[in-house]
């Protein structure tokens, strides 16, 4: 990534000198989180992850299709992360080959899909001949770093809000009833993973980094585009609230001490314990908001009921 | 596939390793003297790989020189016959093989004195012959053993492995019956320290026993750079004994 | 087992930091890979001399200056490659075991034009960039007093164009360790007439020539950089060997070169040859017999030969290696692996022989 942008030596000095003592140019703590903004639209999986000036949008369709003849009891879940140049000069069109693009998707992909986040064998609907295709579309809107951590809350936040429309099967034939005609339903999530990303600094030289035990490394919380361009490594984390590391990806970079990537870990479940929490509560909050004319609107009465 | 038992009461693995034991470990390095500035070959379990070395050379595309430091570019070549099935589909262009590329450049990036090299590309070329399980681990120890052979600069060592975890048991080095039964760690580690410069999970662990994981790999990760340097050793000691025939 | 576990000594501190210690295993379990005599081999072996790898420490004594193949932290010097220490004055540098080759001014080299530029060649020298021949640093057709022009510019590729070979001398190094080359005597300049080949850099040694007339009337330019240029004998070659008359070369040999030397002619030829455009001349002589063909690929081979033995390549061993090879009338098969390592052995063993003797 940000091949195009390229800080100037003056302000780089100027943002590594202040890391150094501790320091950062939003005023944050080392290790703290931005305020993750969640939105959500009018329709159910369309959902909007705000993170500073970071902006993902995601949104969440499904369709019949033939599950893959290997996986006759599975249903089919993509998700496509396309960067254009309107998140930011540094992405090109068309062409997501380049290292960091890669990494991104590849993290978001093994974050939720290879996790297992969502239950594939629930949107089986006829063994071997029908399943739901469930497609997360993540748009980038704007780049203000973090786009792992914004895009993996928006899309597992996309997965809890959507519901797929009800079915009825007879034999082989499938009725899909309508959003108006019958309650749609909601997908299966087995577990919330949440992403974390370090970013890694080298106040020193490379030869203390590598021999010398003082372990000065610092690391710090959710990077802002600034701090991106600059950094020496990038760790991420994914974890869940059971306690369980779905992922981790610290692909060279910065070597780093491994008892210090594990209390990294250890913080970011703090993180993830949070995010968890707020997406479960605004979730909730959406749905109640919603469903605010349902008792005035319902022609359920008490002598239907007897 | 009948459910196998990967790891028997009595600590055994599928081929007869325990918990924490490597796969047999055989490198050569100078095996391509004229088609590169330094090579290696590694055979790590099963997996059978050549890594070469070129450069630094003058770069042949005016953007891939860098007036600070050398460019490192790094393209792995995963054969289709690698695997017990032969693939339909060239490796090349997935996913996987591009992360794995850009991991590895990363990796060595901060490892490799690319700034002794200015205005220069070093390409590294990998062909995996075979693989069984550990991949990411032993494409790291095959780089490692070229540059050093290529003469390129380096701070330190890095060996790579991976460590699954069973249940509550971690196993060292694992190949790719026991990769597909449960999750792993991928580690590269700087030289004897415990500094990690790759670090891979791709399935769930529990964070309560990642710790227990990291050991073991790094543990494991200091016996494999032994095993080169014992290597490196040889063939210097070789090599030496001939020139002082000059 | 005692062995193996010393080996791992290097740095031992590192091994018993405590990260977890209910995973400290026994490194006895996983000796399987070795066997104990080559364990005890290695250890006299870092006894003998000193082997370092990359990130070894190779003293913790401040009182060294660290040269190449090394880098510090504090007083402690470690090694960055792999190769053999060595101690000049206060100096420590590593020497690494291979690697390409990296100029130093006065060296005499083989390279190949890469790229005309500005004013300006690009030559691969083998080496990490291409090094660099200005116009300025040319003799240019037309005696060493000429003055360079603008026409001169134009037509560079007139020349040297791509692909063509030369030697030439290492004038100065830039900052970065790229070389700057000139080709200003008669030695140096466009090669002809002759076969090229390349053995790693490290088996020449640099000495005071670096161009050999040699039985069979073959002359040999052998880079340092690794290069090695075998021609037909010229006139210039052999009026360059005169002034030293019973020099090792052209003694050496049945067909040595000083036995028809026209000692006489050497200024008048040199006048001629500095004149015209002949020594940028792209055209082979005609008169290049099939013997004379047969006996630079015979040289080439043998050549090729040495360097898969790693021997180190001199004049000497060259034309002894190549008495040797007499042996195997057809000239293909020299380079076939057993008769490469026969030929290696025998110049070995001769040059025991004659150690002995003396």
């Amino acid at each position: 990534m940000a091949k195009d942008i390229e800080i100037s030596t003056a302000e780089a000095q100027f943002i590594v000198g202040a890391l150094k003592e501790r320091y950062r140019l939003d005023g944050r703590s080392f290790d703290e989180f931005r305020e993750v903004k969640i939105k959500f639209g009018n329709e159910y999986g369309d959902v909007m992850v705000e993170m500073g000036e970071t902006k993902v949008h995601v949104r969440i369709s499904c369709q019949v299709t033939q599950p893959y003849e290997d996986r006759p009891f599975e249903g089919l879940f993509l998700i496509s992360t396309e960067s254009t140049p309107m998140a930011g000069p540094q992405f090109e069109n068309g062409t997501n080959t380049s290292g960091d693009e890669v990494l991104i998707s590849r993290i978001i992909e093994k974050a939720i899909r290879r996790s297992g986040a969502l239950d594939v064998e629930g949107l089986c609907i006829v063994a071997g001949s029908k399943c739901w295709a469930v497609r997360a579309n993540v748009h980038f809107l704007n780049c203000d770093g973090g786009f792992i951590d914004a895009s993996c809350i928006a899309v597992i936040a996309g997965l809890m809000h959507f519901k797929k429309p009800d079915i009825t099967v007879h034999g082989e034939k499938v009725i899909v009833h309508p959003l108006d005609e019958r309650e749609p339903v909601p997908l299966g999530i087995l577990h919330i993973p949440i992403c974390v990303t370090f970013s890694f600094f080298n106040p020193q030289d490379t030869e203390e980094n590598i021999k010398g035990e003082s372990n000065q490394e610092i690391a710090i919380i959710d990077a802002t585009l600034k701090e991106e361009l600059l950094r020496d490594g990038v760790l991420t984390v994914t974890l869940n609230k059971n306690r369980e590391v779905v992922q981790v990806s610290k692909a060279g970079g910065l070597p780093m001490d491994a008892l210090q990537l594990m209390e990294c870990c250890h913080k970011a479940y703090s993180i993830i314990e949070r995010i968890t929490d707020q997406i479960i509560n605004q979730i909730k909050e959406d749905y109640k908001e919603r469903e605010k004319y349902k008792a005035l609107l319902s022609s359920e009465n008490a002598r239907d009921a007897s | 596939m009948s459910r196998l038992e990967i790891y028997s009461p009595e600590g055994l693995r599928l081929d007869g390793r325990r918990w924490n034991e490597l796969r047999k470990f055989d490198a050569s390095i100078n095996t391509h003297a004229h088609l590169s500035d330094g090579s290696s070959y590694l055979e790590q379990g099963n997996n059978k790989i050549f890594t070469l070395v070129k450069g630094p050379r003058e770069p042949s595309q005016r953007s891939q020189l860098d007036q600070s430091k050398a460019t490192l570019n790094v393209t792995v070549n995963i054969t289709r016959f690698s695997k017990f099935e032969r693939s339909k589909a060239s490796h090349k262009n997935e996913r996987r093989t591009l992360e794995i590329q850009t991991s590895l450049v990363r990796t060595f990036e901060k490892n490799l004195m690319l700034q002794n090299y200015p205005r220069t590309v070093i390409d590294i070329e990998i062909h995996v012959l075979q693989q069984d399980g550990g991949l990411v681990g032993s494409l790291i120890n095959g780089i490692t053993l070229a540059c050093i052979d290529a003469g390129i600069a380096m701070y330190d060592y890095i060996s790579g492995v991976s460590v699954g975890l069973y249940d509550t048991v971690p196993l060292l080095d694992i190949n790719s019956l026991e990769e597909n039964a449960m999750s792993c760690a991928t580690l590269g580690v700087v030289g004897k320290t415990e500094k990690l410069s790759l670090l891979l999970v791709e399935d769930k662990i529990p964070l309560d026993r990642l710790e227990n994981v990291l050991a073991i790999g790094i543990a494991g990760a200091h016996r494999i750079r032994d095993l080169m340097d014992q290597e490196l050793r040889r063939h210097a000691q070789k090599r030496i004994a001939n020139s002082s025939k000059k | 087992m005692s062995e193996v576990i010393t080996i791992v000594k290097g740095k031992g501190s590192f091994q018993q930091t405590p990260l977890s210690n209910d995973s400290r295993y026994e490194s006895d379990d996983e000796d399987v890979y070795m066997s104990d005599s080559e364990a005890q081999q290695n250890n006299e072996d870092l006894a003998k001399s000193q082997i370092v790898t990359p990130g070894e420490l190779v003293t913790d004594d401040p009182i060294w200056m660290r040269g190449h193949g090394t880098y510090f932290l504090d007083n402690m010097t470690y090694s960055s490659v792999a190769g053999t220490v060595s101690r000049v004055n206060r100096l420590l540098s590593v020497t690494p075991l291979r690697g390409r080759y990296s100029p130093e001014t006065g060296d005499h080299i083989v390279g190949r034009i890469a790229e005309v530029g500005n004013k300006r060649w690009k030559v691969d020298i083998g080496g990490k960039q291409h090094a660099v021949l200005m116009l300025g640093s040319v003799n240019l057709p037309g005696g060493i007093l000429r003055r360079k022009s603008e026409s001169d510019e134009l037509q560079m590729r007139s020349f040297l164009k791509e692909g063509d070979l030369l030697n030439a001398e290492v004038q100065s190094l830039f900052q970065d360790g790229s070389a700057s080359l000139h080709t200003r005597s008669l030695k140096y300049g466009k090669l002809r007439n002759g076969l090229f080949c390349q053995v790693p850099s490290s088996l020449i040694v640099r000495s005071k020539n670096h161009t050999h007339n040699l039985p069979g009337n073959v002359t040999i330019v052998l880079g340092v950089n690794g290069y090695i240029w075998l021609r037909k004998t010229s006139k210039m070659d052999l009026a360059r060997d005169s002034p030293m008359a019973g020099s090792s070369g052209s003694a050496n040999g049945p067909t040595g070169a000083t036995s028809l030397n026209p000692t006489q002619n050497v200024s008048i030829t040199r006048l001629e040859e500095e004149s015209s455009w002949q020594i940028y001349s792209d055209e082979n002589d005609p008169d290049i017999s099939n013997s004379m063909r047969q006996t630079v690929t015979r040289y080439a081979n043998v050549i090729k030969a040495l360097a898969y033995c790693e021997i180190g390549i001199t004049q000497e061993r060259i034309i002894s290696a190549y008495e040797a090879s007499m042996a195997y009338p057809n000239i293909g098969s020299l380079i076939e692996r057993e008769n490469m390592e026969a030929l290696g052995a025998d110049i070995i063993n001769a040059e025991k022989m004659r150690g002995n003797g003396v």
